[in-house]
């Protein structure tokens, strides 16, 4: 076997093992809350909501280390119509072998690691423990000399081994109750996730159908007008030609002079559908590339756990890049700020400046277009630009994913 | 001629004010909103409305209700609808209100100067301007009308003519024939279409379409 295979094999082994444990340590969160849970099923009441809690924890917690768990239909939360329900009885049953098994289990995952590391750290420090203390973390035998201390040692050499051979087994023993106890069983009535996934994927093209209209709109009103213009120039100048040569020149510059803002509208006709940028850096990379371009300077803040829909993230960056032209215009602002948050469903963009503010959307296009765009999404704009400033554009959109 | 002229992008708007007044036509108003033609209509009480179709707040056909609202104001008032592109629904909604003094043509006719003045003029007289490409449409969707593949591909111009709008004479004038050439195929295809004879101009449009559009729901 090559050494490169070696060392991918052990690399392989020891994240598998790393992760295993992380998925042993993460479901003793859960369990240790299953002798609670039991508690208060047995005395108290609304025992039957917590439970329900619990599973669906459990739930959240094993699609995060594997395939998602689908929860069947909500079940009942009464005491008496949960006895007789069938996801209600799984999740009791799930309790009590998550409480026998994935509590030990997960303990197991956590005192493993602490032993390997102990015995097998011992020749750094057995020097300078008490005399006559126990040496191993088994308990028993005590080092008197290098020998000892080594042979304590080859045992914290022996967990790690143990850690690496079993520690995947056993993470799976401890999901297996969930995974198949939790989830919908094949009999079970799954009309709510599909019309869950049916609304979604609606949303999903709706999102996408605003998007074409924009274009369309785009380019009927803005670069078909455009050389609807120059052929009506052109007409002109030609019945003009003979009778008035210098008439006819001048309409003819007019005429280029609309083909040449037809070509700039296309361009940014085809920019604005998805900037290059937004694909290859993401939103968080496009914004703080509008930053560096930025003649004020400004600052990026981007806390996103995951990406927006293709078309909103372009909507926040058209947002951010005519708020930066605005500012560098007319604010005399002498920095700016750029903030992004994706709480839940929903992203939350803010840009505000330290400039003089005043700033009106009425007296210039470009935001009144930006506030068409972030409509056509289902979002809002606002604008708050007391004379004396600060200016703050704020854009909350739906995610569309 | 008094003009009012209904555009919202502004280079157009202005293109083609300058067109007209170059032609020596009284251009007396300008809107760029629906709502704006109607008030410009009833300040300045022109003889031809040019409407575009789309135009503030939705972009959608807003010039087209500005139109059929401006005609049953002012029955007399003649109306030219400019649209980005052929939409038949557009071009069936207005000519439910009658196709005298009613025009509705791609905005890139207005390059042809001279025909796009012949229309204007056909239209402020109370004449009929379809667009070809409308009434393309209406000859392919319909085609398999079995009463339409009697015509002879001539009479199939001269038809098409027609319900464009053109008078015997401009028929004649585009298909290099005489007047009396013209009149003959006339005769011929209202006969192999069964519809009544008429030399009215804006009646005979009005004939042809309801054809061609029968036929093409039909199909």
């Amino acid at each position: 076997m090559a050494t490169a295979d070696v060392k991918g094999l052990a690399v392989g082994t020891a994240t598998t093992a790393a992760a295993a444990l992380g998925q042993l340590v993460s479901g003793l969160g859960t369990a240790i809350l299953t002798p609670f849970v039991l508690l208060w099923l047995v005395l108290a009441p609304g025992g039957v909501r917590v439970l329900h809690a619990l599973a669906g924890m459990e739930r959240v917690r094993l699609a995060r280390w594997g395939p998602e768990v689908v929860a069947p239909a909500p079940p009942p939360v009464r005491l008496r119509a949960a006895l007789g329900d069938p996801t209600t009885r799984r999740e009791l049953l799930w309790l009590v072998r998550h409480l026998a098994v994935g509590l030990p289990l997960g303990l197991l995952g956590f005192v493993l690691p602490v032993l390997a590391l102990r015995d097998a750290a011992f020749p750094l420090y057995w020097r300078l423990a008490p005399k006559d203390a126990t040496a191993t973390s088994i308990g028993i035998g005590v080092a008197h000399s290098w020998p000892d201390a080594l042979a304590v040692c080859l045992l914290g050499v022996g967990w790690i081994a143990i850690i690496l051979g079993l520690t995947p087994g056993l993470a799976r023993l401890q999901a297996n109750p969930g995974r198949r106890l939790l989830s919908a069983g094949p009999d079970a009535d799954l009309s709510l996730r599909v019309a869950e996934l049916t609304a979604t994927r609606a949303a999903a093209l709706d999102a996408h159908a605003t998007e074409l209209r924009r274009i369309e709109r785009s380019l009927h009103d803005g670069t078909q007008n455009r050389i609807v213009t120059v052929t009506v120039l052109l007409g002109a100048a030609r019945r003009m030609v003979a009778r008035d040569p210098a008439g006819a020149d001048e309409l003819l510059e007019r005429a280029q002079s609309a083909a040449e803002q037809a070509l700039a509208e296309l361009r940014t006709v085809s920019r604005s559908i998805l900037p290059p940028v937004l694909a290859d850096r993401g939103l968080a990379g496009a914004l703080t590339g509008l930053a560096a371009e930025s003649a004020v300077p400004c600052a990026v803040d981007v806390e996103m756990p995951r990406r927006c829909a293709a078309s909103v993230e372009a909507t926040a960056y058209f947002v951010v890049a005519e708020a930066l032209t605005n500012i560098a215009k007319h604010s005399g602002a002498s920095r700016a700020t750029i903030t992004v948050r994706a709480p839940g469903p929903r992203l939350l963009l803010r840009v505000t400046d330290d400039g003089r503010g005043g700033a009106d959307e009425h007296t210039g296009s470009g935001l009144t277009g930006i506030r068409r765009r972030v409509a056509a999404h289902d979002g809002t704009l606002r604008l708050t630009s007391p004379p004396g400033g600060p200016t703050v554009v704020e854009v909350d959109l739906p995610c569309g994913v | 001629m008094r003009i009012v002229i209904a555009e919202d992008d502004p280079l157009l708007r202005e293109g083609l004010a300058l067109l007209l007044r170059a032609e020596g036509l009284d251009v007396v108003g300008t809107a760029d909103t629906a709502e704006g033609a109607l008030d410009a209509i009833d300040a300045h009480k022109p003889d031809v409305a040019i409407l575009d179709v789309r135009m503030p707040p939705t972009h959608t056909d807003e010039g087209v209700r500005a139109a059929v609202e401006a005609r049953r104001r002012n029955p007399d008032l003649a109306v030219l609808v400019l649209s980005a592109y052929v939409e038949q629904s557009f071009a069936t909604e207005l000519l439910t209100g009658g196709v005298g003094g009613l025009g509705y043509l791609l905005k890139e006719r207005v390059g042809r100067v001279e025909e796009f003045l012949d229309a204007l003029r056909r239209v402020a007289t109370g004449g009929t301007a379809i667009d070809p490409e409308v009434v393309a449409q209406l000859f392919t969707r319909s085609h398999q009308d079995v009463r339409l593949e009697r015509l002879s591909p001539r009479e199939k111009d001269v038809l098409a003519l027609m319900a464009e709008g053109l008078g015997n004479s401009a028929i004649a004038e585009r298909l290099f024939v005489t007047d009396g050439a013209v009149h003959k195929h006339i005769r011929s295809i209202f006969a192999k279409l069964d519809l009544a004879p008429t030399d009215q101009v804006d009646r005979r449009v009005a004939a042809v379409l309801h054809y061609l559009e029968d036929a093409r729901r039909r199909s």
